[in-house]
This record gives structure tokens, sequence and C-alpha cells, in this order.
């Protein structure tokens, strides 16, 4: 199998890889938002998987979820509903947003997962908000320690470090491949192995990763020229969007996403305390919109849309995401100041939410492509 | 026997007396160049009339746009400038209002601020709101990071490392208040705030107790214009006189045993907000013989300050708000109306661009259901957008309900 059809097929067999891994007698623990210090949980030897569900229906979360609410949050409670993460051993909630703190209720409520947690998520980054979120680390540690009947050393803990940076650095290279004119990946396939990392055992996607890098050479079926664009907005669990816009002669060269560059693009301090870096790297790394560090996502998305030469912008924004929508006229300006096209997309997170979308995405990329 | 008189005296003008001469003041100060500083609900003002600022609430002033019919049009103004639609009616409307308006706005607009404090306690539309704000001024915002109070306790079970995190937040607002004003804090003249804060509180609720009478002696339309001193200026020495005069009338009405109307049938505990553009619903209410004896909002803004702990009990006092609280604490508040205000149903109307709010109300609407047999009406509406749902939609939901309540 080629190596990029291995990371697609880890996305579709993820709960099968989840399941094996129980098989090993150790335990998977769900996440949902990317603040969540995910390598304490892989010190604990537990997999860390993050919570999604594609784009589909909603309609057992719908029951609980009113319709003024983020349906990427409705569509993975809803998956819970349906029993696919029925065998997640237990699972991290956090405030980081208000959708995603006031479902945790519903999660506690409704869903049949086990051994439920709360993660505190400053949003800010003052040295207050940062001994603040270490004793809360400090707590989820021992909990983790407790509920699984792991001690996390040192060591391992300094290994998840290793493991996670490798990663972190790993991702970042292949993104680099996006800079070349025309890209040497296509935005779905980044895409494909950024997800991927959200639900594969770390070490795994490392010699994945490893792989596909000393294969680029050799790839075949390169993105052809088109028109480079930066996606801008909050979660994206899913390549649909992204193939859209790749099928009507767009190339998506870079994302300010939580599941895409946001995700890996500060690695932890290996220097000190161990718990303090992991700790640490989460508040300080390129924020999402929840945090009061605006100016610094909006300069991590200028440095990209420079540095990936990027010739127009889509803010693709879902629904009732409250803290997302607030930035956009804002950051909408800043990319325009810069001379950057901007199309503002709102959205519900399902299929028929994005069908509707076709005609003004491919409209948009017309028009950036003929001012080249 | 002649009829009694069932308005009360104490809220008849209370636009005219209060909320307008509130903003005039605000306008003044501002003209004589004393600090005036935009705040958020579930903020610690006392800690700004502690240090003679002048507090200005933006939430307000949209309530007041909504009161006024004005609120659409602001939002639809901020609308243009790429707000979506979906977000919070408030902050579309006072942004709107931001954004250079033809026409005049209600009470001459909000004055500009020197600097802006908010807090993540309520929402975090709070803080996104006022960075736009923060921004369009070119003025500085501190913001207070409230951890959720995910244990869902009151302000007497809270996490400790919450309630230290709240409090070392307290000394760095205070360095950022001195800095801004050039003015230094008195711990006594603090301390004096929140002990004339502890007072409306104290008053507040005992003008609710009242409300536990039958028949009811006030409405959710005359307590949703008199919370204003419990919001935007509990540590003040109007707000006491204000609350004394209303509290000593009520204790009249309830000893003579006068209600909002004469054959009270229905007592309905009110959640989240009113519809601020037409206060009038609670009088259609009334008209089909019931009464809202209690609004969550009234029971959700007191609390106990010890002036011998300052900093903690203003921590204690608003951390532990419903909004920043597990649903457990929004079912035991509402559990806990219902059961001592003896009511027979619960509205429980969303505000459309409100997260906080929309997202426990099934969990409201079951566990009441399950625990006293009491139903709920979930009506999907925005307190000052009426594109959502008009008056007409609302009063036929209502009417429904109540004719349901009526047959069982």
């Amino acid at each position: 199998m080629e190596v990029m059809e291995k990371f697609r097929h880890s996305l579709l067999t993820r709960h099968e890889i989840a399941r094996e891994w129980k098989k090993r007698n150790k335990s998977v623990v769900g996440w949902t938002c990317t603040y969540t210090p995910e390598e304490v949980i892989y010190a604990a030897e537990a997999l860390p998987v993050m919570v999604w569900a594609g784009l589909g229906d909603t309609k057992l979360a719908d029951a609980y979820m009113p319709s003024n609410s983020c349906s990427f949050t409705r569509a993975c409670l809803n998956a819970a509903l349906k029993g696919d993460y029925d065998y997640l051993d237990g699972f991290v909630e956090s405030n980081s947003c208000d959708n995603r703190g006031k479902t945790y209720d519903m999660w506690v409520q409704y869903s049949k997962i086990p051994n439920m947690y709360f993660i505190n998520t400053p949003h800010t980054n003052t040295e207050k908000a940062h001994q603040f979120f270490y004793q809360e680390v400090v707590t989820f540690k021992e909990w983790l320690e407790q509920t699984f009947k792991r001690e996390i050393s040192d060591d391992s803990l300094k290994n998840a470090i290793r493991v996670y940076n490798e990663n972190r650095t790993l991702l970042k290279k292949i993104y680099d491949l996006k800079m070349k004119e025309p890209p040497l990946i296509s935005g779905v396939d980044f895409l494909e192995i950024a997800l991927s990392s959200l639900v594969m055992p770390k070490e795994e996607h490392n010699k994945l990763l490893s792989q596909f890098l000393s294969q680029v050479e050799r790839r075949r079926n390169l993105p052809n020229e088109g028109v480079r664009l930066l996606v801008s907005g909050s979660v994206m669990d899913n390549t649909e969007l992204v193939r859209l816009i790749e099928s009507v002669g767009g190339n998506v060269v870079a994302d300010d996403w939580c599941t895409g560059s946001r995700y890996f693009w500060n690695t932890v301090d290996l220097n000190g305390d161990s718990l303090k870096a992991v700790a640490r790297r989460y508040l300080d790394k390129v924020p999402s919109s929840f945090m009061y560090q605006r100016e610094q996502r909006f300069r991590h998305v200028a440095e990209l849309a420079k540095r990936f030469k990027v010739e127009g912008i889509i803010m693709f924004l879902i629904k009732y995401c409250d803290t997302h929508m607030f930035d956009a006229p804002l950051l909408r300006d800043e990319l325009k100041a810069m001379g950057l096209p901007v199309l503002y997309l709102e959205w519900e997170h399902s299929m028929s939410g994005l069908a509707g979308l076709k005609t003004r995405i491919e409209a948009f990329i017309e028009m950036v492509g003929g001012v080249k | 026997m002649s009829v009694p008189e069932r308005r009360l005296k104490a809220t008849s003008g209370f636009y005219k007396n209060y909320v307008k001469k509130f903003y005039e003041d605000a306008h003044r100060a501002k003209a004589e160049r004393r600090p005036v500083a935009w705040v958020s609900s579930t903020f610690p003002v006392e800690t700004l009339q502690a240090m003679d600022i002048v507090p200005v609430w933006p939430e307000n002033y949209a309530s007041v746009c909504a009161a006024r019919q004005f609120s659409v049009e602001l939002c639809e103004r901020a609308e243009r400038e790429g707000f979506s639609r979906d977000l919070c009616s408030y902050s579309r409307c006072v942004l709107g209002s931001l954004f250079g308006y033809e026409k005049e706005l209600p009470e001459g607009g909000l004055p500009k601020p020197d600097f802006l404090v908010t807090t993540t306690c309520a929402c975090d539309t709070h803080l996104k709101w006022f960075q736009v704000a923060s921004r369009l001024y070119r003025v500085p915002l501190f913001l207070l990071d409230v951890p959720y109070n995910v244990g869902g306790g009151d302000s007497e079970h809270l996490d400790k490392a919450h309630v230290e995190y709240y409090i070392s937040q307290l000394e760095e607002l205070f360095a950022f208040l001195e800095k801004q004003t050039g003015t230094r804090l008195d711990m006594d003249r603090l301390r004096e705030t929140l002990a004339v804060s502890d007072w409306t509180s104290k008053l507040w609720m005992e003008i609710q107790d009242y409300r536990k009478t039958v028949p009811c002696p006030m409405d959710a339309r005359d307590a949703f214009s008199a919370v204003f001193f419990m919001l935007c200026m509990p540590g003040s020495q109007q707000a006491v006189d204000y609350y004394t005069q209303l509290r000593d009338e009520l204790r009249q009405r309830a000893k003579d045993e006068i209600g909002v109307i004469e054959d009270e049938r229905f007592r309905l505990v009110w959640d989240n907000l009113p519809l601020w553009f037409n206060l009038k619903i609670f009088e259609y209410l009334n008209s089909l013989g019931a009464v809202v004896v209690a609004e969550v909002f009234s029971h959700t803004w007191a609390g106990n300050l010890d002036q011998s702990k300052p900093f903690e009990s203003l921590a204690r006092k608003y951390l532990p708000n419903m909004a920043n609280s597990t649903a457990q604490r929004r079912v035991d508040i509402i559990l806990n109306l219902v059961k001592s205000f003896h009511a027979n149903g619960v509205i429980l109307p969303t505000n459309w661009g409100c997260r906080m709010m929309s997202l426990s109300e099934t969990i409201v609407r079951d566990e009441v259901y399950k625990k006293l047999g009491v139903p709920s009406l979930i009506i999907d509406m925005d307190s000052s957008d009426w594109r959502v749902a008009g008056e007409a939609q609302v009063k036929e939901r209502l009417a429904t309900f109540l004719e349901t309540l009526r047959k069982t």
C-alpha cells in the first residue's frame, strides 16, 4: 500500500484501530478540543483520539441540543449517542468554547461513556493563567493515574513529549511542501495526513510521516497549477470542502484550523519541568479564537498567507461558532488590507450545508484566477 | 368596595427616573473627564465603584435600544459590517451603534470608554464583543478569566483553585485600574462599597420573597425594570434607597393581599431574558390569568459580601453564576423557585444568539418535570431581535401552553 493510502485507510478504520489498541489491555481516551494536553494521556499508555463525526445528520443529538448551537459539537454528541464511541474508556471535555463547555452536560447526562473529565482551559496566557492551567494539568495527570491504574513517570512523560514533538515537526515539514509552485502535496492529501494524526498512535503515525517524506520525490499525481488559497475557520474533520475547492481549480496551500496548522505549529520546550512545559505549550501556541491573544492568530494567518504565496482566502465558519464569528470581520479587513480577496461563508456542518456553497466557491476561484 | 390600585408606585416612571438619569450621569462624567469604563454582566462591578470609575453597561444599553424599538436597525448595521446575524443581539446592537448611524441614538448613545473590563464568567461573547469595541476605540481591555464551575456548586461549594485564581486576578485588576486612573485603591472604600452591595442584595432578595405570597404582588415587568440596580450599581446608596422603598410597598401589598391580578390561576417561573422590545407580553399573560412570580434572572445577581474577606467574597459572589456552571446548578435554582414560589409552569425562552442559556434548556425541562411534575415551555425567540420571533408568535405559544396547564 502506498503511504498516502495508509493515512487514508486509518481514517476509514479509525474505530478499528482504537479497538485493536484496547486488545493490548490499554485504554482509549476521547478528547474534543485541541487544548487537551494529549502528551499526558499518551504517557499513561492510553491512546488519545479526537472525537468527531464527519458530515451526516444529527437526529439523535437534535433531541437534546437546540438548533442555535454548533452543528459540529452536535455531530460529535450524535456520534456518541449512535454508539460509534462505545469503546472509549474515558472522555475529556473543556470550556474552551461555550458550545463545548455547555455540551459537557449532555455528554454526562446522555452518553454512555465512562470516566468523564473536564479540563478548565484559561482564555488567556498571563502568568496567573499559566499557573492555574499547570495545576489543572497536574490534577488531570493524577486523575489519569488513578482511573487507568498507570503511574505516569517523568521518563514516560519525556518520551511522550519527544514523540509528540517529532510528530509536529514532521507534519510541519510536509506542510512546507505546499510552498512549492505548484505545491508538492494537495490540500486534500495534507488534511488526510493531519486528521490521521488525531486518531492514530503517534509513534506509528511518525513512522508513516517519515516514510512519506522519504518518498516525496517519487510521488505521482501531483497537484496542477491552481489558485493558491488559505482556508480559515474553526475545525475541519473531513475533506469534503477541500476536495470541492480543489475540484474547481483551487489549491488549498495553507489553513487556519484547530485541526490543521494550529494543531501542530508549536512544540513543547524540553528544558525544565516536563509537565510545566506541556501546560505552557498549550496556552502559548498559535491560539484559537476563544483566547485573548487574537492578534497572535491574525499574525499567524498573515504570515502563512505570505510564506505560502496565497492568492485568496476562504473564511469558512460553522454557524453559531461565536468566537470565530466575532473575529471574522476584523481578520477579513486585515487580509484585504494585504491585497488578498476574501470569501466569507457560513455553513452548517453537514453535507447539505456544503452543497449550497459550491457555486460561490467556484465563482470566487474564477475571480481570483482571472486577476492573475 | 373600591377597586384596589394594582400598579406599584415605586416602579412607575422607573425608566425616566433612573435609567435615563443613569445615562445622563455617565455622559456628564465623560464630559467632566472622570474615568468611564464599559463593563459586562457577571463582572465584579463593585471594584469599579470603589475606585470612583463610572461603569457603563452595553448590555443594558442594548435592552434600552430594544425597548425603544431601535435594536433591529442597529443589529442590521453591525451585520452590514460583517457580524453574523446569529451572534448575540446585545452585541450586534451595541456594535451597530458604534459604526456611525444616521439617526439620533437613544440616550445619546453610549459614552466612549476610557477602558473596558470584561470576564469569561458569563460567556465568550463578552470577551469577543469587547475585543471588537476595544479595537474600534483604541482603548485597553482587561480580561478577568474565570474558570468554569464544573462542580456546579453554589458560593459555599466552589473549587478552591478556582477561587484562588479569581482572587489573584483581582490583584491584577486593581493594578490595571490604578494605572488607568492614576488613583490608588483605598481598601476601606472597597469594604464600604461591598457593605452597601451586600445590603442591596439582601433587600432585593427580601423583595423577591414577598412575591411568594398568593396573590403575587409584583409582576415580571416591574422586576425586569427594578433589577437594574442589582446589575448596574449594586454598591450605591441609590440602590439601597430605592429597594427599601420598593420593599416597603411590597410588604404592604402582601399584607393587604393585593395581587397583580385578582384571579391568579397560573403562577409561572420565567427563565432567561424577556422580550425587551415588548414587555407588554407580561400583561398579556395577566389577561389570561397568569402571573410571573419569579424570574430566574432576578435570582441570579444577589450574593453575600463579607467585608473582612473582600476579594474572596467577590469571587464567591460571581463565580457560581448559572451561566458559568454546569446544568445542575441551573436545575437546582429553578427547582427551588418552582417549589418556594408555588409555581405551576416554567417558561424557558431561548435567546437566539446565546449558547450559554440555550444549551441546557432540555435538561431543565426534563428534570423539573421528573422531580416536580411541573411542565416547561421552550420558546425560540430573542430578547432584542424581533426577526427571530415576533409578538404574535410568542403570544400564541404562551396561550397554548396555558391551555395545556389548565387541562392538567
